[in-house]
């Protein structure tokens, strides 16, 4: 079983684009955190199984696990992106309230 | 007039009360759970790659085992009991999933090669990096 790690990691990148939208220059760091940790792990394990220290089914286990793990993630920037969506939604609702406190006292 | 005075001041009033949640509050202690329990689970495949092939018996590393399983399901019981939780829900099944899988692996196999302990630990760190910037994440609401 061959694998284009960087084909793979591109894919990716595209995905967590795709979830973060307007937020993807905030989440950046992060996405490109989960990125680079996963270029390390698949190089360890495909490594492993060449020098044959891991048998085929162990390495075909793990690399069922990547596409777990991209959902967590997938779903941790989503969190991140709500949350920033949330504090730039009640700072816009928060200048509303002043406004119209304002109004009301006058 | 009256009923617009009346629809105008509960317009108002709940214009005032509004704020949106999309995710739960952030939680420290959580935080620091998470950080504690993916310490531990590392340190598990630290210490067994540091063991002789002899002296990696699962039942060496039983309670240990347990100890993080233990972790892993107070983590998720609190996950559970916040509001707009589904994302942290996920994230902690496959946690989960994983690291059980992970301990049938050894406890069926009874040890673990050099290999098999490296890859659980790369990939076991994978499923806990999620869950702590998820909930690091929430911080920028908490300021």
């Amino acid at each position: 079983m061959k694998f284009d790690i960087d084909e793979t990691m591109a894919q990716m990148l595209e995905a967590m684009k795709g979830v973060a939208k307007e937020n993807w220059k905030t989440i950046k760091g992060n996405a490109n955190g989960f990125l680079q940790q996963r270029k390390g792990r698949l190089e360890l394990l495909t490594s492993l199984r060449i020098a044959n220290e891991i048998k085929e089914e162990f390495y075909v286990k793990r690399l069922k696990d990547e596409k777990k793990i991209l959902e967590s993630e997938l779903h941790s920037i989503a969190i991140v992106s709500k949350s920033i969506a949330q504090k730039a939604a009640n700072a816009a609702i928060e200048v509303l309230q002043d406004t119209v406190s304002k109004m009301i006292r006058i | 007039m009256r009923k617009n005075l009346l629809l105008t001041t509960l317009l108002v009033f709940s214009l005032l009360s509004c704020k949106v949640i999309w995710v739960p509050d952030y939680n420290a202690k959580l935080e620091d759970q998470i950080t504690k329990s993916a310490k531990a689970n590392d340190k598990l495949y630290i210490d067994m790659l540091d063991a002789a092939p002899g002296k990696r018996d699962y039942d060496l590393y039983k309670e240990k085992y347990n100890d993080i399983e233990a972790d892993i399901n107070a983590i998720q019981l609190a996950n559970e009991a916040r509001n707009n939780n589904a994302s942290f829900i996920v994230i902690n099944k496959n946690l989960k999933d994983a690291f059980q899988e992970a301990k049938k692996y050894h406890k069926e196999n009874k040890t673990l090669s050099d290999g098999e302990i490296k890859s659980y630990q790369a990939t076991l760190a994978g499923f806990w990096k999620p869950l702590f910037l998820a909930e690091r994440g929430l911080k920028i609401n908490s300021k």
